[in-house]
């Protein structure tokens, strides 16, 4: 049963998942992947204030979010490219395409696990927040980078199939990216500050995370 | 309904546009279920831009629900009204090349293109709602909005242009098999036809200059590549007499909006309060 799963783990990483369609996981099991590896993440990420009873909350949402995240950046971006991808004529397609996101997803969380242990370390070693937040975003960035190395070789037979293939996976990362950078900024916090109070989402009011870079930037030039 | 979902599914298949589906050399579904779902579409993304206003105000006032329910009253009007403004001229610049599209062909490749806009915009209204709730900056959901409905515009205006070009080449085919336009089909015998065509016009007086081959359908693309910059143009600045859709958080509701400014000085406004200057 385990066996399986990592074996299965193993051919997804490898991008092996279409040429053996015969021990092919289930839709179910390759979103249970993506449960259990981001918990596992998000574990570690909530961890910074320490693992206490008063910091179990903070965890718990933490574990919760990485998930969350995924999956909700992914519904969003879904009905805009099943229609442009019908438009393109590859409707025919559309139910691998749809395996081949979902297992990008679930490769995404494997390989976040899998640094799971640099930031353990990290927060071993250093206590500052703001430090300890730039850290998480660098492993999600290396993650998102892995992760969309295995989706363009999980498309390669698609794209061999129709190249119009290609402009589409490039369209969705396009849709994904900007959904996800600001579901990643609603969601705050993902590590919470030690000292505030632990809250699901940050109590000031919503805010656009576009607009808070290009002000940044703006502040910093001096306009 | 499942019957009309199902042709707006064929137009953005393809099916529906296909070179088997127009041997005759003009459209042949009929458009209006498809005209239905197409509104609908429409409402539904209205309801998504809405969406800002109520949030905005927390869902407290009467004036958020009302916002909602004219945008979903408004964006589908917008599209059809910037058709209707267009429509006319269109009609007359087609006749007067002598396309042989008839008008009905027209019609329906036109519902058919907004079929398509209204399912790409629709499409995105999830995306839209989510960032209605996660943003509070008015002029980004203004400039979100106007790129999504440009990238809807141009999606559907390719369309238009594809099925164009597919419906001269089909009559391209028709005039060379000599059987078509299809109300002849009944008066001519097969046999005899081509040996009409064959026959040398005694009247051709073609220049040194003239294009053969440059017949009336391509003219008839000519006038629609005209035509889609003109209804760009129209549907942008219907947009804004028709404003507002999203609603601005500082203003109570109203209908419509007094005249003042257009289109394009407010998108590069809102261009310009989102870089803070």
């Amino acid at each position: 049963m385990t066996r399986q799963a990592l074996n299965n783990i193993d051919d997804l990483l490898r991008a092996r998942m279409q040429f053996s369609l015969e021990r092919a996981p289930r839709h179910r099991q390759i979103i249970l992947w993506m449960i259990v590896f981001g918990l596992t993440y998000g574990i570690v990420m909530g961890s910074f204030g320490g693992i206490t009873p008063d910091r179990f909350q903070q965890i718990l949402y933490s574990a919760t979010k990485v998930p969350v995240l995924l999956a909700a950046t992914f519904l969003l971006s879904l009905p805009s490219f099943f229609v442009i991808n019908t438009l393109m004529g590859l409707r025919s397609d559309f139910a691998q395409v749809i395996r081949l996101l979902i297992s990008t997803q679930a490769a995404l969380t494997v390989i976040l696990a899998s640094f799971a242990p640099f930031t353990a370390l990290w927060y071993l070693s250093f206590a500052d927040y703001e430090v300890a937040k730039l850290f998480n975003a660098f492993m999600f960035g290396c993650a998102s980078i892995t992760a969309q190395l295995v989706l363009l070789r999980l498309y390669r037979p698609l794209i061999k199939k129709n190249p119009r293939h290609r402009v589409m996976v490039r369209l969705w990362l396009v849709i994904y990216a900007f959904v996800g950078i600001q579901m990643g900024w609603t969601l705050r916090p993902f590590i919470g500050k030690p000292g505030m109070e632990t809250t699901f989402f940050r109590q000031e009011a919503f805010t656009n995370a576009y607009v808070e870079v290009v002000q940044t930037i703006m502040r910093a030039v001096g306009w | 309904m499942i019957r009309w979902i199902k042709q707006l599914d064929g137009i953005l298949r393809g099916d529906a546009t296909r070179m088997s589906a127009l041997k005759h050399g003009k459209i042949e579904t009929p458009v209006g279920g498809v005209t239905v779902i197409t509104i609908l579409l429409g409402a539904t993304y209205g309801i998504c831009m809405g969406a800002y206003a109520m949030i905005r105000t927390g869902g407290a006032s009467a004036d958020a629900y009302w916002q909602m329910l004219a945008s979903a009253v408004k964006l589908p009007l917008l599209f059809f009204l910037t058709l209707l403004i267009t429509l006319p001229s269109l009609y007359v610049f087609n006749a007067l090349v002598g396309s042989r599209l008839s008008v009905l062909s027209v019609i329906r490749l036109l519902i058919s293109m907004l079929g398509v806009m209204l399912a790409v915009l629709a499409s995105f209204g999830p995306i839209v709602v989510f960032f209605s709730v996660s943003t509070d900056s008015y002029p980004f959901m203004k400039l979100l909005n106007v790129v999504v409905a440009a990238l809807a515009g141009f999606l559907g205006l390719a369309f238009l242009l594809r099925t164009l070009h597919r419906l001269v080449l089909a009559q391209i085919e028709v005039d060379r098999k000599g059987i078509a336009p299809a109300s002849k089909i009944e008066t001519s015998n097969d046999q005899d036809v081509p040996v009409e065509l064959i026959e040398v016009d005694e009247d051709d007086n073609t220049s040194a200059l003239d294009q053969v081959g440059y017949g009336t359908t391509e003219k008839a693309r000519s006038v629609f590549r005209i035509w889609i910059i003109v209804f760009s143009l129209v549907g942008a600045q219907m947009s804004w007499v028709l404003r507002p859709f999203i609603g601005s958080p500082d203003m109570p509701f109203t209908w419509f909006r007094a005249r003042e400014s257009n289109f394009f000085l407010d998108v590069i406004d809102s261009i310009g309060k989102l870089f803070g200057m």
